[in-house]
């Protein structure tokens, strides 16, 4: 078992190295059901220009479109991800978090800790399921998810350091350009 | 205060309110002294006990008595929380004390800067404060002007009329907009539970070229009001009762959701602000298609400021970006020249539901500058209801968020 998680997060890995060779903030992820890999995914932001498509929601996207293209139902969608683990570079950032609790989750590896971002624990704990009862017996209980850090930490955090070291490309630009500012 | 107030336009602060009168207090020595000392003792009392990180208090608290004669009371210094704990004044300030014969006592003032005149208010009861409004470079925050809140109030209307377009299931609506031309840059419905794929994009890039008219064609708040075809003008009070298909309000329904009919194509993570990010990003694509990184631009380091407290972070920017000019003179012309944007920043979202933590989230990421919606999300919102984003202090990215109370909904009340 614990050797099986890290082919998977190694499979992770390479996706995340191949996001650092287009350029991207390399990270990386892969769904697996039934022991089996069903989708990978990578960071595609400065590729699409659109900071959300973390390597999750790509492979969150390969996944409905599959699903949806066999005909399944939302129900057998549903089941689907419950019976899902994704193995993750970077924990989950807040919007990938809550976006795995929508899905239904079942579990989650990840290697470094995102102290800016992070969804599983570090900002905010949307794995964790809450407890409360609602009031209205048709609304769904908000789901959590198992989480566990820690796999392959080393690896997942010298390719963030190969990624800062050679720059990043697309960081913004200040909105006011601050030269003036200085002469002031 | 205002009796008939046809717009509200209420800031949703990064901290939790904190009821005005339930401010915190620290305790102090204070005196009544004679109006004539008041110059010296003040001049005395700030070098041997200066009232550090309580720079909003005013020293002297001024009352006056009948007939219009002045008492004055100074604050001489701070005193210990604990009541029994009684000789914890400095020597220099007991010295003072003696030698001008005063009778100190304790009191409560407060201990944090006012953030709102309300909280001012309030504190001046106990002592007098000063005030300043806060003064972050997001603009709104201090308030509106008349233009920029009829602009506010019309992309709003818009953007409540927007969902409730669709067939005849009230979904989550958001219009991007570009603030400085009030220009709109995309707007998306939930598409959670149906979704024509095909048709969809077919829609989307017909969106573009009417953008790129509209460029030219300047376009204000008014205008953009009017081209969202509304169709429907009921009240925004019926909108709040059947909103079972608002994504962001339960966004774990999806998979309970029964549907009549199998939909073409449905998405759980299709949110309104998701799929409007997203087509304000293929807007981006499309307008500037060659305007990646490319190797002959050459970077500069620079300090950055950002509305965000942080201190300035050394960035690296592009320095051609730079000489291209600032964004506003390129949109004040009306010229074709267009300065590509950092994702979404510097532009507006209006929503008609607080987003929920997703796509609160998703709006971090893409930089938006400011946050407008009309009906608060209770069970799933990221805004203040469940989370508070936009205090979370670690994020590198802080939007300014607003609540936009319309008219309809007050009549209700």
């Amino acid at each position: 078992m614990e050797s099986d998680s890290l082919a998977y997060m190694e499979l992770a890995i390479h996706q995340a190295k191949l996001a650092l060779e287009s350029l991207e903030v390399p990270v990386g992820c892969v769904f697996i059901k039934d022991g089996k890999v069903i989708a990978s995914g990578r960071n595609r932001t400065t590729e699409t220009r659109n900071a959300t498509r973390h390597a999750e929601m790509e492979a969150i996207d390969i996944l409905m479109e599959k699903w949806q293209r066999d005909g399944l139902s939302k129900s057998e969608v549903a089941e689907n991800f419950s019976k899902c683990i994704l193995y993750v570079t970077c924990e989950p950032c807040i919007m990938c978090a809550a976006a795995l609790s929508i899905l239904g989750i079942k579990e989650v590896y990840y290697g470094c800790a995102n102290e800016k971002f992070g969804g599983c624990g570090s900002i905010l704990s949307l794995h964790s399921s809450y407890s409360e009862t609602l009031i209205s017996g048709e609304v769904p209980q908000r789901k959590g998810f198992k989480c566990t850090g820690g796999l392959m930490t080393s690896e997942a955090v010298s390719l963030f350091r190969t990624f800062y070291e050679q720059g990043n490309p697309n960081a913004p630009k200040p909105h006011r350009p601050l030269v003036q500012k200085e002469v002031e | 205060m205002n009796k008939k107030q046809p717009l509200q336009i209420i800031h949703i602060p990064p901290n939790p309110p904190v009821p005005p009168t339930l401010q915190p207090t620290v305790n102090v020595y204070a005196s009544l002294i004679e109006p004539r000392h008041a110059n010296t003792l003040i001049r005395w009392l700030n070098q041997i006990a200066p009232l550090q990180n309580l720079h909003h208090l005013k020293r002297i608290h001024k009352r006056n008595l009948e007939g219009g004669k002045p008492e004055l009371s100074v604050i001489l210094c701070l005193a210990s929380e604990s009541e029994t704990q009684s000789n914890s004044m400095p020597p220099d300030v007991q010295e003072i004390v003696n030698s001008y014969n005063l009778t100190p006592f304790i009191t409560k003032v407060s201990k944090y800067a006012a953030l709102s005149k309300e909280e001012w208010q309030e504190q001046c009861k106990l002592w007098p404060t000063s005030y300043h409004p806060p003064t972050y470079n997001i603009d709104g925050i201090t308030g509106f002007s008349e233009e920029d809140a009829k602009s506010v109030f019309s992309f709003m209307k818009s953007t409540v009329e927007l969902a409730k377009s669709g067939d005849h299931l009230v979904v989550n609506a958001a219009i991007i907009v570009d603030p400085l031309v009030r220009q709109i840059i995309a707007s998306a419905c939930d598409e959670v539970c149906s979704w024509h794929m095909q048709s969809n994009k077919a829609k989307t890039e017909a969106c573009y070229f009417k953008q790129l008219e509209a460029f030219t064609a300047h376009a204000d708040a008014n205008r953009i009001a009017r081209d969202i075809s509304l169709l429907s003008n009921g009240s925004s009070n019926n909108l709040q009762k059947c909103c079972t298909a608002v994504s962001c309000l339960n966004p774990w329904l999806w998979a309970q959701k029964l549907m009549h009919r199998s939909p073409s194509y449905w998405h759980p993570l299709r949110h309104a602000a998701i799929v409007a990010i997203e087509a304000s990003a293929a807007r981006d694509r499309h307008l500037f298609p060659g305007s990646g990184h490319n190797g002959n631009s050459y970077e500069i380091d620079c300090t950055h400021s950002s509305s965000s407290v942080s201190p300035a972070k050394r960035q690296r920017i592009n320095l051609a970006n730079v000489k291209n000019g600032g964004e506003h003179d390129a949109h004040t012309e009306g010229s074709n020249s267009i300065v590509r944007p950092y994702l979404c920043t510097g532009y507006d979202i209006y929503l008609a539901w607080e987003p929920c933590t997703m796509c609160a989230m998703a709006l971090v990421h893409q930089r938006i500058r400011r946050i407008f919606y009309a009906f608060p999300n209770t069970e799933a919102g990221a805004l203040g209801s469940v989370h508070r984003l936009q205090g979370e202090k670690s994020l590198n990215h802080h939007y300014a968020v607003f609540r936009v109370v319309l008219p309809e909904e007050e009549e209700l009340k």
